[in-house]
């Protein structure tokens, strides 16, 4: 292993990098991102600075008017308003220029994971991804992230100039300082050419949207539903009825097993809900929510990666010594997931005001 | 990109053909001698007319090997070998090259005697426990085992082998694929033959995208026929390909394949407190049940591959193998060893234990078998891999002689130049002698010791021969097995219990037999299921037809015994809720193929054969360390 | 004129997912465990992007698809034997380090000089395929910046669904928060497409693309240039197992109404 790198590394210019929303206000894991940047800056007694991308940047500076930046930095018109990478890429290339920046933090979303890496690379610079956790060490900025889909977690730095580090949501509190007038600095941007147009957003699935990540409670379908039951058949439109009444009782966010929504590929009866972007686990998502109910999951590692950022883990399964009996689960309930589930709606329907959560 | 392949985008419903030169079927160890072999000649021979491709003029000879596991290293062996074949067809071959391979180093035979008086011992074995008990300050005696003073000449491996067959086989693939010569291709299981008459014309690719019982579903594709002037059939004991030409051209007269065994293993992460040095070689015998015999080597970094055989000669009707492995790791001499270990892998097989007398024939018209599937085992000896590598290298030379000579591949060629050619060599003579060196099995554990001693220290000389009978006579059914524990209430009770919840039945008859439960660890006492998933990490492909069926029905409903649920290795094959034809469970299976000699009952107009038919099917292990 | 595509897929090897992994953190750096014991599949994003790639080929004439990996030259050679099967591809071997401690930069090198020397590459068609995300370092980086490398900014992430209209504009969908699709337009090539998993079933085996195939992998392989590709300027700290072992309650042989009761109480507090 080589040496850490030494103090005179250390960053002198942090630029908060964020991305407006297109109500004008800086979302959550922007504010989580500011409150990283404003204890490394901290830390290391460097100056910080805001560079914001959108349509109109003044509300959202407003916004974060007190959070101690040297200067807030912007880059805005009509063509930043929607995630697109050249003009995305673009824009912040231009701020890490402006803002000189050594050391670059912005939240990890779709938009950021799109365009950063490129602007990275024409900055001269390095990125690191999916970061989950900052810390300073002996005057060294140590970050944490994960390896081979969330099996093994790492701690590293680097020593490349500027470096951009795009932060996972749910490291930090969101940054909840007060607002007030900002002064913006509008740097201007080349124009861009691009041959992409953003025609909008489409919901993945029709109907009852069950993708939900704010939701404190991940309900996670796995291929048990689909398999013959104790009477010798198959109930997937029972199935799909209890977890619909469930999602919509309880608002909790719909995840699956790869085993549930492969088997649309097999030509069997399947649970029409689901999608492959519910799928949880190694060749899945890995979401975040402060509680996570398994139901008819093995509970193997593939799947169980899935659950790496889930606080309170409970499971329903027939099978007592099943892997998630093994230390993966807080509790796991040995019983038909039908039956459980089927009596759950009914104690949630019957008080149904104060079941949503 | 060939006129079919055109037509095959457009239409694909279409059974498109393929023409190779040759054709391989299963890339086992005797497949990789076969083309280790041929493809040097290939390579020292560039250029010149014999190994010149006749279906495509211009290219080399088009060798193909097909294998029906996802990948070339999913194989399954407890592997200690003499390598006697296998250094001689790589002289420099260095095993510090090869994960898992380290050189024997120390070898024991150890007679294990039964701590919790639960297996069934003759009164023989009783009175021979008991005479060891009482001398066990005089004998080699320690936690309830014998260590025998001396290993048996036709048993030592000295100067050998522990490998993982998995690793193995890759670095051979490796070897053989880099030549450029010969292509193999994991995950394409061969459904059968192609015949012509009695002529082999090449093999037909599994169908894919079909439901479970084989008809055509969204992206259908109907396997490929690839027709060849040989097919080489090396798909082991219970492959499909093998099979079909048993069925068709029966066996030669006086050989039978009556005796098998599953072998089951588990390689395990040892416990710091091991002290058992890399290359130790450990046999064992007599529990978990006597018929039952144990292995255990170990590779170098603290990893070591244990595991039992059970053979079909242990007549119970509730033959499980899961269980017995765990019994036999607790047992106090092993367990020693083991205590503390993690499972890393595991795995099962079944053995063709008939040896030479299991034999098929070796060669017709356009094909040639090798391998364990050919009879090539060695059943004194224990050896398989080095005399399956053997008879890959003979029919290599024999192919190569014949493509020299410009001979077509027929079976009074094939005879002449490869049937011939082993029966010369070192495999033949070794498997002479062993032929019936297992036969005093079938009257038991002692007798079947005394037998395999005679014949190994006579060198074939004189054997305790006993009459061969299918591995379903001898059965009992269960009230019988059990008449002197269980009593026929209860029996009839538990098999109600298990019924309802659809679960095999053996394990709650050995509890009630006198079995301790296993007390499961999490970490190399885990349940089968488990061993499945973290072990096996067991995975079927969809879009194949199931590849384990039961031919008539009506013969399982009036079957008591339904042993092939009791002896899946893998729990794959459950009794059905409604208690007529048992359920098959594609994504657990691993192909052992141990149901289709544990099936009790004869298939109708066939005695020869079960009710379950076994075809190739993609899928299984994903361990590359068994 | 020549029409169709020049669809260029970059995806390496990974390890099966299912096997048991750890790492082991040596003088050169982190790495797996036993690494050459692991059996390893394509990356599955990769092997999205690859029958997306073949899929579209099919339907436009004229197109070609390569696949360039960097990976060990024996692993790559292994790997072939369950991918080339699949589809009809030319194979660019890179022989260097498929890690997932690699810095996706230095893979993003190795990829962007590979695809560089691609004979008779026609940039004004080329679509550049790969995974949005992958099984071992999954930052979801590399392709952006072999994009960047190549000169192409027109970056798509996390795509599911790619269509060609009959005047040649390009439709992409890209996942994005809240189980949304954000829905592009796209003129013309070239362009990069980080895949999510896309709609198309994996294709079956067919032996006769395998063996076309193959002629020309082993050739490939055979004169694969060898890269250094490490992690220069990345020091790690540690690299280690989640220690996140629960002590799990197991509630069985209780009434259904009991644990339904439970379930609720724990779902509302």
């Amino acid at each position: 292993m080589t040496e850490p790198v030494r103090n005179d590394s250390a960053m002198k210019k942090i630029l908060l990098l964020a991305f407006v929303e297109e109500n004008g206000a800086l979302g959550k894991p922007a504010l989580e991102a500011l409150s990283g940047a404003c204890e490394l800056a901290q830390a290391f007694g460097a100056a910080l600075n805001v560079g914001l991308i959108g349509e109109f940047a003044q509300k959202a500076a407003d916004s974060i008017a007190s959070c101690g930046a040297n200067q807030i930095l912007a880059v805005q018109g009509p063509e930043f308003a929607s995630a697109r990478c050249a003009t995305d890429s673009a824009a912040a290339v231009a701020l890490i220029r402006a803002a000189e920046a050594d050391f670059v933090l912005a939240p990890q979303t779709t938009r950021s994971a799109r365009c950063m890496p490129g602007a990275a690379f024409r900055a001269k610079g390095r990125i690191d991804t999916r970061i989950t956790g900052l810390r300073v060490d002996e005057g060294t900025l140590l970050i944490q992230r994960w390896y081979y889909r969330q099996r093994m977690v790492a701690e590293l730095t680097r020593s490349q100039r500027p470096w951009v580090v795009l932060l996972e949501p749910g490291v930090f509190s969101p940054w909840s300082g007060g607002g007030g007038h900002a002064e913006v600095s509008i740097v201007p941007v080349e124009p861009v050419e691009t041959r992409t147009r953003i025609a909008g957003i489409e919901p993945a699935s029709a109907g009852t949207q069950t993708i939900r990540p704010d939701a404190d409670l991940l309900f996670v379908a796995g291929a048990g539903w689909t398999k013959k039951q104790a009477d010798g058949e198959v109930h997937v439109e029972e199935a799909e009825n209890l977890i619909r009444n469930f999602l919509d009782l309880t608002h909790a966010s719909l995840g699956s097993s790869k085993s549930l929504v492969d088997q649309s590929g097999e030509g069997q009866k399947v649970i029409s809900l689901l999608t492959h972007m519910h799928q949880v686990g190694q060749t899945g998502s890995t979401p975040r929510h402060p509680k996570g109910l398994a139901t008819c999951c093995h509970g193997e590692e593939p799947h169980v990666v899935g659950w790496r950022f889930i606080n309170e883990r409970r499971a329903v399964n027939l099978d007592p010594n099943c892997g998630w009996a093994r230390g993966k689960a807080d509790v796991l309930y040995v019983a038909d997931a039908f039956a459980v589930m089927g009596k759950v709606i009914e104690l949630l329907g019957k008080d149904a005001g104060q079941a949503a959560v | 990109m060939g006129p079919d392949l055109e037509k095959g985008t457009e239409n694909p419903v279409d059974r498109l053909n393929l023409d190779v030169d040759i054709a391989c079927v299963g890339f086992g160890p005797a497949m990789g001698g076969f083309l280790t072999t041929l493809a040097r000649e290939m390579e020292q021979a560039s250029g010149e007319p014999h190994v010149q491709s006749t279906v495509l003029p211009g290219m080399p000879l088009q060798v193909v090997c097909y294998e029906r596991a996802d990948d070339v290293n999913f194989g399954v062996s407890g592997l200690v070998t003499e390598a006697r074949a296998i250094r001689n067809t790589f002289p420099d071959m260095n095993p510090s090259e090869i994960p898992l391979a380290h050189p024997v180093s120390e070898e024991r035979i150890v007679y294990l005697l039964d701590p919790h008086g639960a297996s069934r011992r003759s009164l023989g074995l009783r009175i021979a426990d008991s005479a060891i008990r009482g001398l066990r300050w005089v004998l080699p005696y320690r936690r309830s085992a014998l260590e025998l003073p001396f290993i048996p000449p036709f048993l030592k491996k000295h100067g050998g082998l522990v490998m993982s067959i998995g690793q193995f086989m890759q670095w051979v693939s490796n070897q053989v694929s880099s030549s450029g010569m010969v292509q193999i291709w994991p995950g394409t299981p061969v459904g059968e033959p192609i015949l012509e008459g009695k002529q082999v014309v090449g093999v037909r690719i599994a169908d894919q995208g079909v439901q479970k019982d084989g008809t055509p579903d969204v992206g259908y594709m109907p396997g490929m026929d690839v027709r060849a002037r040989l097919t080489v059939v090396g798909d082991g004991p219970v492959g499909a390909v093998g099979q079909r030409l048993d069925e068709q051209f029966g066996l030669p007269e006086g050989h039978h394949q009556h005796d098998w065994a599953v072998g089951m293993k588990v390689v395990v992460s040892l416990p710091d407190h091991c002290d058992l040095v890399p290359g130790t070689v450990l046999h064992t015998l007599g529990y978990p049940e006597p018929e039952i015999f144990g292995f255990l080597y170990v590779h170098p970094e603290r990893i070591a591959s244990l595991g039992i055989f059970v053979p079909s000669t242990l007549a119970s009707p509730v033959r499980t193998v899961y269980r017995y492995l765990q019994h036999w790791m607790l047992h106090p001499y092993l367990w020693h060893h083991l205590e503390g270990g993690t499972l890393r892998s595991w795995g099962a097989k079944t053995l063709q234990e008939s040896g030479r007398l299991g034999e098929p024939y070796l060669a017709g018209d356009g094909y040639a078998r090798i391998g364990e599937g050919s009879g090539s085992t060695n059943v004194l000896t224990g050896s398989g891999v080095d005399e399956a590598w053997m008879t890959g290298v003979l029919l290599a030379e024999g192919v190569i002689d014949l493509l020299k000579k410009g001979e077509p591949f027929t079976q009074a060629n094939l005879e002449a130049a490869y049937t011939n050619r082993r029966r010369k060599s070192w495999v033949e003579t070794g498997s002479r002698k062993a032929q019936h060196a297992r036969d005093g099995f079938r009257k038991g554990f002692v007798t079947g010791v005394l037998g395999m001693a005679v014949s190994g220290l006579t060198r074939g000389a004189l054997n305790l021969k006993t009459r061969s009978a299918h591995p379903r006579e001898g059965i009992p059914d269960l009230n019988q097995y059990y008449r002197d524990r269980i009593s026929s209430e209860e029996l009839q009770r538990i098999r109600e219990e298990c019924a309802k919840n659809a679960i095999p039945l053996h394990d709650a008859l050995m509890t009630r037999a006198g079995w301790p439960e296993i007390p499961l660890d999490g970490k190399l006492l885990i349940s089968q299921q488990d061993a499945l998933l973290l072990g096996g990490k067991v995975q079927a492909a969809p879009g194949f037809a199931d590849h384990v069926m039961f031919v008539d029905p009506a013969v399982c409903e009036q079957c008591g015994t339904r042993l092939c649920i009791e002896a899946c290795s893998a729990q794959a094959i459950a009794p059905s809720p409604s208690g007529g034809t048992p359920e098959f469970d594609r994504e657990k299976c691993i192909h052992c193929g141990a149901c289709i000699w544990n099936c009790t009952q004869p298939r109708p107009g066939d005695r020869e054969r079960g009710n379950i038919r076994f075809y190739a099917g993609a899928g299984g292990l994903h361990s590359a360390e068994n | 004129m020549e029409s169709g595509y020049h669809i260029v897929v970059c995806g390496s090897l990974v390890p099966d997912p299912l096997q048991t992994l750890e790492p082991d953190v040596g003088p050169k750096g982190p790495a797996l465990k036993n690494e050459m014991v692991l059996p390893s599949v394509l990356d599955p994003w990769a092997a999205h992007a690859l029958y997306e790639a073949a899929h579209l080929a099919k339907e436009y004439a004229g197109s070609k698809v390569w696949l360039v990996s960097v990976g060990p030259k024996q692993r790559l050679q292994q790997l072939m034997m369950t991918v080339a099967q699949k589809a009809p591809f030319s194979f660019v071997p890179v022989d260097g380090s498929a890690s997932g401690f690699c810095d996706p930069f230095e893979t993003a090198t190795a990829l962007a000089n590979a695809i560089g020397a691609i004979p008779d590459l026609d940039r004004s068609r080329l679509l550049l395929f790969g995974g949005y995300a992958s099984a071992s370092r999954d930052a979801g980086v590399t392709l952006q910046v072999v994009g960047e490398m190549l000169g192409i900014t027109e970056v798509f992430l996390a795509v599911d669904s790619l269509s060609v209209s009959e005047n040649g504009e390009i439709s992409l969908l890209e996942r994005v928060e809240g189980g949304n699709y954000l829905f592009s337009e796209c003129d013309c090539p070239p362009l990069v497409v980080g895949w999510a998993t896309g709609h198309l079933p994996e294709p079956p085996n067919n032996p006769q693309i395998g063996m076309a195939n193959m002629r020309s992998i082993m050739p490939a392989l055979q004169k694969a240039p060898q890269v250094q590709v490490g992690a220069e300027g990345v020091s790690f700290a540690k690299v280690e197992l989640p220690q996140q072992q629960r002590t799990t309650r197991i509630v069985k042989d209780v009434p259904v109404e009991q644990i339904a009761g439970e379930i609720v109480a724990w779902i509302r507090g």
